[in-house]
């Protein structure tokens, strides 16, 4: 069943991002982050800090990277074998469209066979990375090292289960910190995807699930 | 007359045992409540007479109904044995009772296990567990006691939800129960017979792009009677947010509904809606959503409704600047408090007695926590001199129980009661607040009782099983309004 900001999230949606990622706001709290010295204090999950909500954009709903920005090439990431990979080669010199969702969303994992057709049909080549923006709960089933091979085991399982071609990524992710990916790329809602062209820039930002249709990458 | 070999063994026992009572002077073995008279914590415990207090063990999959009197476990029972694959009772509410050791009814719910404990998308856990929605009821009339399930609500009205349960009081008492989930954004209120009926339930959807709130009246399919939000059914994230976790990347449209708690004096409910922190207050006369307050420090009192089409009403939400938790009234009604967290840790403190929630105003904040524990459960007392919050903190840090007076909204005593600290529920003649802490669901675990006027721990007694909750079973319906109704 779709819920009703599916129906909402298709081109109405890109427009409105659109609109919205056409404001400073995203590139200044980008650059804010980038200009936190190395000295201050932040939300690391090591002593139980939570972020100032400065720390993280101001408030609870950010915006996404705006369009224009550079992706970073320095998120941490791992393969489906929980092997260290490296995020920046894996989007290097060609387009591609890195598609964020987690496991745990449910609309975010239907929205990855789809992607991969509508690419496979429309997307002259694109190259697609999928990123699994979280790991998944082990305190009581090994605790944190468990965390990335559990998490890889999940993103084989959904490869098989949805009869996908690409390989998939995990990124961890501390939500309350501001070194977080999801505080630094501004996902809030899953999926979101960026198209990026060769040289790693954001030309296009899809928040949500997509009714893709040519033209779209 | 004659008498069988069987009925003669069965004499001659029940003869024995009773002279085995009778030496031992400590009652009779088989009776369903311990006398625990010249036992040496006999005279210490007995102030807490009439406190029956039930524990539901997260991830242990059982409840208990423990007598604080004694103390002494009445019964206890494992939710696997309705059927559940590991099953996580989560929150509880219990029907008042003149006599809890006699008999009492309470509700409790369940949710699949989930992130952070295991990864709910495994193999080895995606079919485990279920949303539940129990009506359960403790007999404590005979020889043995027991719990048994009344009702499996989920499958009565074909919606499960596994978050709070909080029972009417006021306006609403002896009518309705509320339940709440944040995993599929929904509350459902139900009659409290032990067939219930459905009376209203709500769904609340975010538009990421408008920025609006959706909140809708739902309505079960007209040939069943009954939703199709059984089991995972209408799920939108695999697991709960975390505490603290609001911030997490979700389904777009994902709010975290937590709770509905009622007003204890006038017709009004709030549903507390974490991510977007914010609380809608709903007339209970007509379930018409009629307010949306925004409780940050910073935000105005409330959203303006945008538009109302049909059964749902469309509040544009501009900004959020800290999501929240838990949040409900204190005993009087007087003040709907409201537990800011993650970006700004505060309570935000409503007046609530005007009969027009709009006009309800933010009087003051419950401030200084830091940036390491977060306003998490409200305990309430009678009189309304106190409220109590749970400040929850992340390892490596305990979190701790604090004390705040309700006419300086000032915090005047605190305390470090273990880590991972829940909820707080005040005894039946309002003398001491009960509180739990769970370890993290696999470390240390109890249940402290605070004296509310010396404020100190006058026990702590273990209890294994990591409580996420716990509730006093109250006297009657006006002590229901300082259990787990009007707060959570």
């Amino acid at each position: 069943m779709k819920s009703k900001a599916t129906t909402v999230s298709g081109g109405l949606l890109k427009r409105r991002i659109a609109s919205a990622l056409c404001t400073a706001g995203p590139i200044i709290f980008a650059l804010g982050l980038l200009a936190i010295p190395a000295s201050t204090v932040l939300a690391d999950g090591k002593d139980g800090t939570f972020p100032s909500a400065e720390q993280v954009g101001g408030e609870v709903f950010i915006q996404p990277m705006a369009v224009g920005t550079k992706m970073p090439t320095d998120i941490e990431i791992y393969d489906s074998q929980a092997k260290k990979a490296d995020f920046g080669s894996l989007v290097a010199g060609k387009p591609t469209l890195v598609v964020f969702f987690i496991s745990a969303v449910p609309v975010s994992v239907a929205q990855l066979k789809k992607t991969e057709e509508f690419v496979d049909k429309y997307g002259h080549g694109t190259n697609v990375v999928f990123v699994n923006a979280d790991t998944m709960g082990t305190h009581l089933m090994g605790g944190p090292a468990q965390a990335i091979p559990s998490t890889a085991a999940t993103m084989r399982l959904i490869k098989k289960e949805h009869n996908l071609k690409r390989d998939m990524y995990v990124a961890p992710n501390d939500v309350l910190s501001p070194k977080g990916v999801s505080t630094r790329l501004g996902i809030r809602g899953l999926p979101t995807s960026f198209l990026l062209s060769a040289n790693g820039t954001i030309e296009k930002v899809f928040v949500g699930p997509q009714d893709w249709k040519k033209g779209d990458i | 007359m004659s008498i069988s070999r069987r009925q003669f063994i069965q004499g001659s026992l029940a003869a024995g045992m009773a002279g085995a009572a009778g030496v031992l002077g400590s009652g009779n073995a088989m009776a369903a409540r311990h006398d625990p008279i010249n036992e040496a914590q006999a005279d210490f415990f007995k102030k807490f007479d009439r406190n029956v207090v039930l524990l539901p063990s997260k991830y242990g999959g059982y409840v208990q109904a423990l007598d604080l009197a004694v103390p002494e476990t009445l019964a206890w029972y494992n939710y696997g044995l309705a059927g559940v694959n590991m099953p996580i009772p989560h929150h509880i509410a219990a029907l008042p009772s003149a006599d809890p050791y006699k008999g009492f009814d309470f509700y409790q719910t369940m949710q699949p296990p989930g992130t952070p404990y295991v990864n709910e998308n495994s193999p080895e856990w995606r079919d485990r567990g279920d949303f539940k929605m129990f009506k359960m009821r403790y007999d404590g009339s005979g020889k043995q006691n027991h719990i048994e399930v009344v009702s499996d609500i989920g499958v009565t009205t074909g919606m499960s939800l596994g978050v709070h349960a909080s029972i009417g009081v006021g306006e609403n008492a002896n009518k309705y129960v509320a339940f709440a989930d944040g995993q599929k954004d929904m509350v459902l209120i139900t009659t409290i017979d032990d067939n219930p009926k459905i009376v209203k339930a709500f769904r609340a959807d975010y538009d990421p792009v408008k920025r609006q709130l959706h909140i809708s009246h739902i309505f079960p399919d007209a040939t069943t009677g009954k939703f199709d939000y059984v089991g995972r059914k209408g799920m939108k994230t695999t697991h709960e947010a975390m505490l603290g976790e609001e911030l997490m990347p979700a389904d777009p449209t994902a709010v975290f509904v937590d709770a509905f708690t009622w007003h204890p004096t006038l017709p009004f409910g709030a549903i507390l809606i974490r991510r977007l922190g914010c609380c809608a207050i709903v007339d209970t006369r007509t379930w018409e959503v009629v307010a949306l307050l925004s409780t940050a420090k910073g935000a105005p009192e409330n959203f303006p409704l945008t538009r109302q089409q049909g059964f749902t009403w469309t509040f544009t939400v501009p900004s959020v600047l800290t999501p929240l938790h838990e949040a409900g009234f204190i005993t009087s009604g007087e003040y709907f408090c409201a537990c800011n967290n993650v970006l700004q840790n505060n309570i935000a403190i409503y007046r609530a007695t005007d009969e027009n929630p709009l006009k309800w105003k933010k009087e003051a904040f419950v401030e200084g926590f830091g940036d390491k524990y977060l306003p998490l459960h409200m305990g309430n007392v009678p009189d309304s001199r106190f409220a109590y919050f749970t400040m929850w903190a992340r390892k490596p840090n305990n979190g701790y129980i604090c004390k705040v007076d309700t006419k300086t909204w000032k915090v005047v005593a605190k305390w470090d009661t273990g880590p991972d600290p829940h909820t707080c529920d005040c005894s039946v003649d309002g003398k001491y607040m009960t509180t739990v802490y769970s370890g993290n669901q696999g470390g240390q675990s109890g249940l402290v009782i605070l004296n509310v006027e010396t404020d100190k721990i006058e026990a702590r007694i273990a209890v294994p099983g990591g409580m996420h909750d716990h509730v006093v079973v109250p006297e009657s319906w006006e002590g229901m309004k300082f259990s787990r109704s009007t707060s959570v």
